[in-house]
């Protein structure tokens, strides 16, 4: 790092290919680029062991290898996660809510690697996936219960004069729900980076004492993957609540 | 902060966010998260087929015990039915041994006995016969008296 350079210079997006579709501009950022190598590796990492095409149909075929065992610890990772909080139902949605938290999971720990780019900082890229996740909720539960999702706001048990106070703090918590959803990820990961870079400074500026931040960078490198992992599982788990939240109501 | 300042780039970032996304998502969905069911269910299925095997292994295993058991237990059975039939038969030959050999013993001493009080009787009569004979001897001698006149 160049002396005086912002430690939010790394956040910075550096368009690769400019693109122009339709008026809008949809360049092909160092952001986008990360997207795909995330991508490319969850695709990668949990499909190339399963193509084993030989099938011998003897007991070897149902020894896992090492990647193999490696992909199914996520595949059940994700499954114990939603079988422990949405139960047998939300088998159904599996699918999003391993995609969720394999992107959000790899997209932070590639941002780990120096130089590359964390889209996951970005609070456009949470609050997006947060959306997504509110709508989709929010559309599951009015399919599930049509107008008694409006029951969703009303605590059942209260005294009824309480209802016009909690009511409306009931939905504006459910309204909160993609902004602390998305404002959490976003600010770990920039608290994170940011903290980072600005010890990093510190070393090349203290000279021979540097040893002293290089050794907290050390330690905070460790933290900071520890998060990485954290953030994702609290995204995934909110996530696997909310849609408890749709299904189940109160 | 860039994430802020370069508004431009949020169409971009959404666009790309959203191509990504959803390719990730549907090539998992119909793709990659079936093979890995698949696998693991066959590995289930393995498991499975071989616990209900082996319980029945285990249930075969102990009906041959207890078929064992059953003939070891009517073995024995067997063996003390033998032993007491002996043990019976031998109690049986032995008393009817003990009894005849009692009741030769009987017979003899009473065989014996009777030719004791035969000899007896036999001996008794010839002593009277003899002190009679005496007897009327010494009378006659005595009295001067025929013999043929005294009576003892």
């Amino acid at each position: 790092m160049a002396k005086g350079e912002s430690p939010l210079k790394q956040f910075e997006i550096q368009p690769i290919i400019d693109i122009n579709l339709f008026g809008l501009d949809i360049s092909f950022t160092n952001s986008a680029l990360w997207m795909t190598v995330t991508t490319a590796f969850i695709l990668i990492f949990f499909t190339v062991p399963f193509l084993r095409s030989k099938k011998t149909n003897s007991v070897s075929d149902l020894y896992p290898s090492r990647m193999q065992v490696a992909a199914e610890l996520g595949f059940s990772f994700i499954n114990s996660l939603l079988s422990d909080t949405v139960g047998k139902e939300g088998k159904k949605y599996f699918s999003l809510v391993f995609s969720l938290f394999m992107f959000i999971l790899f997209g932070n720990l590639f941002g780990m690697i120096p130089y590359s780019f964390t889209f996951t900082s970005h609070i456009i890229v949470t609050l997006a996936l947060a959306m997504g996740v509110f709508i989709f909720v929010t559309v599951l539960g009015f399919v599930k219960h049509g107008v008694k999702f409006f029951g969703f706001f009303v605590i059942p048990g209260l005294p009824f004069y309480m209802l016009p106070l909690l009511i409306p703090i009931e939905i504006i918590s459910y309204l909160s729900r993609p902004i602390s959803l998305s404002v959490r990820l976003f600010a770990n990961m920039l608290a994170g980076h940011t903290l980072l870079k600005v010890f990093a400074g510190f070393v090349s500026a203290l000279g021979i004492f540097g040893i002293l931040p290089l050794v907290f960078i050390i330690a905070l490198t460790g933290l900071e993957i520890l998060i990485a992992f954290l953030q994702a599982y609290v995204f995934a788990i909110l996530t696997c609540l909310y849609i408890n939240d749709a299904l189940h109501l109160h | 902060m860039p994430q802020l300042e370069q508004v431009e780039f949020f169409i971009s970032q959404l666009f790309w966010l959203g191509v990504f996304f959803v390719i990730l998502f549907s090539v998992l969905t119909y793709i990659t998260l079936p093979k890995i069911r698949a696998f693991l269910n066959q590995r289930d299925d393995f498991v499975k087929s071989h616990i209900s095997k082996q319980d029945e292994l285990i249930k075969k295993a102990e009906s041959i015990i207890e078929n064992y058991e059953a003939n070891l237990t009517e073995a024995k059975n067997q063996a003390s039915e033998i032993i007491n039939d002996a043990k019976d038969r031998a109690l049986k030959e032995s008393e009817t041994l003990i009894k005849a050999t009692e009741e030769k013993i009987q017979q003899e001493i009473r065989q014996t006995e009777e030719r004791v009080t035969k000899e007896k009787d036999l001996a008794i009569s010839e002593l009277n016969v003899q002190l009679k004979d005496s007897a009327t001897n010494f009378i006659s001698k005595v009295t001067k008296i025929e013999k043929s006149n005294i009576t003892v």
